[in-house]
């Protein structure tokens, strides 16, 4: 039952690692670098979504008005930064991707403040199956965290530019010469990747508090997510990250509390010497 | 004529010393004022490092230290010890400040000590950690701390849990120098008294849920939680705690039983808690002195919200009385000072220019500072008294005082 418990306090951590990874691999398989800026993505969701809240007295709107930002916002650093480099090396796309994290948080930090802020969500006791104890703020999240995996996966496998996404991803010389063009799908997938990490911000912000550096404290364990499922593989980014939230919890019994933390880090040390393409990812051919 | 580039660099050179007079009244004494402007410190920073400018222009407008004007480099820490490393190499590489005063947070002092101690110059900070007590960090003697220890925190804590009449303490704290020098000071003093201690939960910073940390803490029933805390984790660990539905009190440390902590979870969740934080060397003529610059630098908010303000006014009070003592910028010099200037015997006085008259005069004195009486023992630890706020419907209220 213990164990149980320990697993179910862990999910919701799990759905929002899996966001931040699953928005950190569509950028990946697409554009081919790791997006150091998702964090920052992620907080700026959060603030709007704060913002709109205490103006609104909506969590919804302020929940929709942070998906449009973050996903704005993240098409704007495509359009201004991450296209231009677009044939440099990965580490001119990554050393790019943390300047544009200084910045937006820079931005927010002022914007915002430094003070912790926190939303104002009903408090409530938890609902009781058997002796299992379930917060109902937390089934809400994860029904939203379910609403956002089920359109991004609508999106990649039931529209015509979802198919050209993956394509993308496939080989992006082949999609070209296949009358693809590239500059829409990117946008797509920057929108959507921006719209996700917006959704993870939310999620966390709503179970801790919402201060400048609220995502960018997110991203190892969504990087070692992102590796775990296998780089550029969506499905493996959500189990990935589902695996890491419950495995720390479960863990707590066996290695204590301070030692959770760095569950992720062992995890990510075995995949990367036992099965280096992540639980989904498959080969890369060799040409 | 033929000017090389080795005779232009030699005239270049020999500029500063053919006017020693005017390099003379330019000279500044450097301080570095390093504070948590940001992170979990940030409701104090700002008030710690307006207040350090403002008794720099106070010690200026009467007429320096030694005749030397002090000059305040101000950089952020973040509360973190990575930026509070890369801030004290730029204050003492770039600015060459002769002291670094003001850090906040345990980490970043025990990070920083070791760079200012092997620059030789003074750090003063307002941190709990008792490792910064003893060497390693403080070898030289280098090092004065302006607030309790974590331990005697601890201590405090264990007094007001015998009044309050608690029986099943149980701890938690936050896995950093200052949470669990709290918890074990409190732990020590709970034992000394004969009393059985609870379970002990460490848990990390800035996880998004401390539910299982919570099972754990509360599986024994206890009738209390003793905090080792910071705000973050205080506010997301009182919420989930809140809607778990388990009745129980909380002891926490002030910097996270504060003002944003009621803001962030409003009256109900934060009724009964107990917050327990040093006081300033209230009602006395060093405080009112505090108290005014305060209000004037802070929007006329009061010197009683922000205990470490009065800490950080003290530091450039006492440097600068050091220096008056010693009649010079040497740190040995200095450091050999401060005691002279702020420890019994001695003509009591609260302000700067009084000091410096008394000194003049040729008197011993002894600084009773806006923060405590400031009187700094063998490891340059004060020991400030401390008050039991009590938190209800919404309001913080102190109730009593704790001498240990």
């Amino acid at each position: 039952m213990l164990y149980l418990q320990l697993a179910a306090n862990g999910v919701v951590y799990g759905l929002v690692i899996g966001l931040a990874a699953l928005a950190i691999t569509l950028v990946f398989g697409i554009a081919r670098f790791p997006n150091a800026a998702a964090g920052d993505t992620m907080t700026l969701g959060a603030y709007v979504a704060l913002g709109t809240q205490q103006g609104s007295g909506s969590l919804l709107l302020g929940g929709l008005a942070a998906v449009a930002a973050a996903a704005g916002v993240s098409l704007l650093a495509w359009a201004l930064v991450f296209r231009r480099l677009a044939k440099r090396s990965v580490v001119a796309l990554l050393v790019a991707s943390i300047g544009a994290a200084f910045v937006l948080r820079a931005v927010m930090g002022v914007a915002w403040g430094h003070q912790q802020q926190v939303f104002q969500v009903p408090l409530a006791f938890p609902i009781l199956l058997g002796e299992l104890r379930i917060n109902p703020m937390d089934l809400w999240l994860g029904g939203v965290a379910l609403a956002a995996l089920a359109v991004t996966f609508g999106v990649l496998h039931l529209t015509p530019i979802g198919r050209a996404m993956r394509a993308v991803a496939d080989d992006p010389d082949l999609a070209r010469i296949s009358g693809i063009r590239p500059d829409r799908v990117m946008a797509a997938m920057w929108l959507l990747a921006g719209g996700l990490s917006a959704v993870a911000g939310i999620m966390l912000a709503i179970k801790t508090v919402v201060s400048p550096e609220l995502g960018w404290e997110m991203l190892l364990p969504a990087f070692t997510a992102a590796i775990l499922g296998g780089i550029g593989s969506p499905i493996g980014a959500v189990v990935a990250g589902l695996v890491l939230g419950v495995a720390q919890e479960v863990s707590t019994p066996f290695v204590g509390f301070t030692y959770k933390i760095a569950l992720s880090f062992v995890v990510m040390l075995g995949v990367l010497l036992l099965r280096p393409r992540g639980l989904f990812g498959r080969l890369e051919a060799v040409r | 004529m033929n000017i090389t580039r080795r005779a232009s660099l030699a005239a270049t050179m020999a500029v500063p010393l053919v006017t020693p007079a005017l390099a003379q009244t330019a000279e500044t004494f450097r301080i570095g004022a390093m504070n948590p402007i940001t992170g979990a410190g940030s409701p104090y920073g700002s008030g710690m490092q307006r207040l350090i400018i403002a008794a720099a222009e106070m010690v200026n407008a009467a007429g320096g230290a030694h005749g030397r004007r002090l000059e305040i480099f101000a950089e952020d820490d973040q509360t973190s010890p990575q930026a509070g490393v890369l801030a004290a190499r730029k204050l003492l590489d770039v600015n060459r400040v002769r002291a670094i005063i003001g850090s906040w947070a345990s980490g970043v002092s025990l990070a920083v000590v070791p760079i200012t101690n092997d620059a030789n110059v003074l750090f003063m900070n307002t941190s709990g950690a008792p490792a910064l007590s003893v060497p390693p960090a403080n070898a030289r003697g280098l090092s004065y701390r302006f607030q309790a220890t974590n331990d005697r925190f601890g201590r405090g804590f264990a007094e007001i849990a015998v009044r309050e009449g608690f029986r099943r303490p149980v701890t938690m704290a936050i896995n950093n120098a200052s949470g669990i020098g709290n918890t074990e000071g409190f732990r020590r003093a709970w034992a000394a008294k004969g009393n059985a201690n609870g379970v002990h939960v460490v848990y990390e910073p800035s996880q998004p849920s401390y539910r299982s940390e919570l099972q754990r803490a509360l599986s024994s029933r206890p009738d209390v939680v003793v905090m080792g805390s910071f705000l973050p984790d205080t506010t997301i660990i009182l919420r989930e705690w809140v809607q778990m539905g388990v009745p129980v009190k909380f002891i926490v440390p002030g910097w996270a039983g504060n003002p944003q902590l009621v803001q962030a979870l409003g009256p109900v969740v934060t009724e009964g808690i107990i917050a327990v934080e040093s006081v300033s060397n209230e009602g006395t003529p060093g405080f009112t002195a505090f108290d005014e610059a305060h209000r004037r630098m802070m929007g006329g908010r009061s010197g009683l919200e922000n205990v470490y303000a009065a800490m950080t006014w003290d530091m450039v009070v006492t440097i600068a009385l050091a220096i008056e003592q010693s009649r010079s910028f040497e740190t040995a010099a200095l450091n050999a000072a401060i005691r002279q200037v702020a420890n019994p015997e001695g003509d009591k006085i609260s302000t700067f220019a009084e000091g410096k008259a008394a000194i003049a005069a040729g008197r011993k004195i002894n600084y009773e500072g806006a923060s405590s009486v400031l009187d700094f023992d063998e490891f340059g630890d004060v020991t400030p008294d401390f008050g039991a706020f009590f938190i209800s419907r919404g309001e913080i209220t102190r109730r009593y005082i704790v001498k240990i």
